[in-house]
C-alpha cells in the first residue's frame, strides 16, 4: 500500500507539481530559485520518483543545459564583463546569472514533472476526468505516454535496419548522417500512423464512446492527507510569491 | 432458426483497388461452432474478418456488397458499439490492443464505455479474468507480460462485454508454443460455455480445436483438403 508523498491522490499531486513550477517560471532570483529546485528535489524523492535514475539517464545532455547558460549570458550581455572576444561581450556577470536562473527554471519544471510519474497514467487520467476535463483529452494523454517507448523502438528497429545495410551511422560525415535520418521518417511516421490506427480500431471494436458518458470502474477519493497538500502548497506559494514581489 | 453469424455472396474491394479482396463468400455460423478458416498471405482472410466485425463499412471504407448478418441483423444497420456486444474480436498484433497501466483497467474498458455500474464491472472482470485464467495478473501492467499472456489478455478485454460471438484474426501468430496452448485452452473452454467462434489462421497447427476448417483463396471460400 502506497503511504506519505506516494499514497497521494495525482490531483493534489498536479496542484503540488503546478505551484513548484509557477515559481520556478516566475521567481528571477537564483537564491529562491536555488531553494524552489532543493524543495522539489526533496519532494520527488519523497514521493518515490527515481530522480536520480533519470538524471543518470539524461547525464548525456545535461552539457546542454552549459549551452543554454552561456547562449542566454551572451544574447543578454550586462554588468562586468568576464570574457571579452574581439571587443564582444561574450560572458558578463548578468548575463550568466541569468543563464543560471534559466537552467534553475528548466530544472525545476523537470524536476517536479517526475512527482507525477509516481502516478500511473490511468489514475491521472481518472483524476483529470473526476476534475471534469473531457475524458476523450485526458484518455489521448495517456496514450501518448503510453505510446511513446513503441515509438521509441519504432525508431530503434528502422536504424538498426539502416546500419544492417552496411552505413555506419557513426562514421560518416553529419551532412550525409542528416539526409539518411530524413529517409527515416517516412517508415518511421508510416508505422507510427498503422499502429494508431489498429489501437483506434480495437478501442471502437470495444464500444469506446458508445454513448456521451461512460462509468468509471477506478474512482479516486481525497483523503485528509490530500486537502493538506492542496492548502499548503497554495499558501506556500502565495506567501513566496508575495514576499518576493513585495518584500525582496 | 436463427444463426449467429451468416454471410450472403460477399464482395470487397478496397477503395482505390482494381480487384476484389473477397468474391462472392457466403458462410453460416453455427451455435457453439468453432471455425477455422486458412489461407495463404493475402487471401483476404483479414478482410473477411474486419467485415464479420463491422470494421468494413464502419471504419474502413470500400466497396462492399453482399450481407453480413449477426443473429439475423445486417452489420449495415448496426452500430460498432450495437456490434461489440453481440461479437468480440481479437487482433494478430498483442502491443496495439493493449493501452491501459493495467490488466484490471484494460478488461474495465469495454464495460466502462456501455456506462455499466461500477458493482457489474466488478463482476465481468472478475468472470473474464477467470476464464482465460489470468486472475492473479489483475493489477499487473500488460507490458510486463508475455505474448501469450498479452493475447489473453486482450480476450478477456472482449470477453467483458460478453459477446457470443467471437473471432480470433490469426490471434496466434506472434506467440510462442506455451501461449498458443493457452489461448487454444481458451477457446476450447469458451466453446463448452456455447460460444461461436471464427478462427482465421494460416498455421495448420492451430486446427486441433475447430470443428469446421474452410480455405479462403484468393477471396472465394471453399473446403478445405489439407493444403493451402
Amino acid at each position: 500500500m502506497k503511504t506519505g508523498l506516494k499514497g497521494l491522490d495525482p490531483r493534489s499531486k498536479l496542484v503540488l507539481v503546478l505551484c513548484l513550477s509557477t515559481l520556478g517560471v516566475l521567481i528571477q532570483d537564483i537564491r529562491v530559485l536555488t531553494a524552489v529546485l532543493s524543495v522539489s528535489m526533496v519532494l520527488s524523492v519523497a514521493a518515490g520518483s527515481r530522480l536520480f535514475a533519470l538524471v543518470k539517464k539524461f547525464r548525456r545532455i545535461l552539457w546542454l543545459f552549459v549551452a543554454i547558460a552561456i547562449i542566454q549570458s551572451i544574447f543578454s550581455p550586462s554588468g562586468r564583463v568576464l570574457v571579452n572576444l574581439g571587443g564582444i561581450k561574450l560572458i558578463t556577470v548578468g548575463g550568466l546569472y541569468k543563464g543560471v536562473a534559466m537552467v534553475l527554471r528548466m530544472s525545476i519544471v523537470m524536476v517536479s514533472a517526475t512527482i507525477m510519474a509516481t502516478s500511473n497514467y490511468r489514475e491521472i487520467v481518472q483524476g483529470l476526468v473526476q476534475w471534469r476535463i473531457p475524458y476523450e483529452i485526458a484518455f489521448m494523454v495517456s496514450v501518448a505516454i503510453r505510446f511513446l517507448p513503441l515509438l521509441t523502438d519504432e525508431i530503434k528497429n528502422v536504424v538498426t535496419a539502416v546500419q544492417l545495410r552496411g552505413i555506419e551511422l557513426d562514421k560518416i560525415p553529419v551532412r550525409q548522417r542528416l539526409k539518411v535520418y530524413s529517409y527515416l521518417i517516412m517508415p518511421v511516421v508510416s508505422g507510427a500512423v498503422i499502429k494508431s490506427r489498429e489501437l483506434a480500431t480495437t478501442m471502437e471494436t470495444r464500444a469506446f464512446r458508445a454513448y456521451p458518458k461512460r462509468t468509471s470502474y477506478m474512482l479516486l477519493t481525497m483523503q485528509r492527507a490530500d486537502y493538506a497538500v492542496i492548502i499548503i502548497s497554495m499558501a506556500v506559494s502565495i506567501f513566496t510569491l508575495m514576499f518576493y514581489f513585495y518584500a525582496i | 432458426m436463427t444463426m449467429p453469424l451468416e454471410v450472403r455472396d460477399l464482395w470487397y474491394r478496397y477503395p482505390g483497388s482494381g480487384e476484389d479482396v473477397l468474391r462472392g463468400v457466403n458462410l453460416t455460423v453455427e451455435p457453439g461452432e468453432v471455425l477455422a478458416v486458412v489461407g495463404l498471405s493475402g487471401s483476404g482472410k483479414s478482410t473477411l474478418c474486419y467485415c464479420l466485425s463491422g470494421i468494413v463499412p464502419h471504419i474502413y471504407s470500400g466497396n462492399m456488397r453482399g450481407e453480413v448478418l449477426i443473429k439475423g441483423t445486417p452489420t449495415t444497420s448496426m452500430k460498432i458499439p450495437q456490434i461489440a456486444t453481440r461479437l468480440g474480436i481479437v487482433f494478430q498484433e498483442p502491443d496495439t490492443q493493449l493501452f491501459s497501466p493495467t490488466v484490471e483497467d484494460e478488461v474495465a474498458f469495454g464495460p466502462e464505455n456501455l456506462c455499466l455500474s461500477r458493482e457489474e464491472i466488478g463482476e465481468r472482470l472478475k468472470t473474464a479474468l477467470k476464464l482465460v485464467g489470468m486472475e492473479d495478473f489483475r493489477l499487473g501492467s500488460p507490458n510486463q507480460l508475455s505474448g501469450g499472456q498479452k493475447q489473453l489478455i486482450a480476450l478477456a478485454s472482449v470477453l467483458s462485454l460478453d459477446p457470443e460471438i467471437l473471432i480470433f484474426d490469426e490471434a496466434m501468430s506472434q506467440i510462442d508454443a506455451q501461449g498458443k496452448t493457452a489461448i487454444k485452452e481458451a477457446i476450447s473452454g469458451l466453446k463448452d460455455r456455447g460460444k461461436t467462434i471464427v478462427m482465421i489462421e494460416h498455421d495448420l497447427d492451430n486446427l486441433d480445436v475447430a470443428d469446421r476448417v474452410l480455405l479462403l483463396r484468393e477471396g472465394v471460400l471453399q473446403p478445405f483438403e489439407g493444403r493451402l
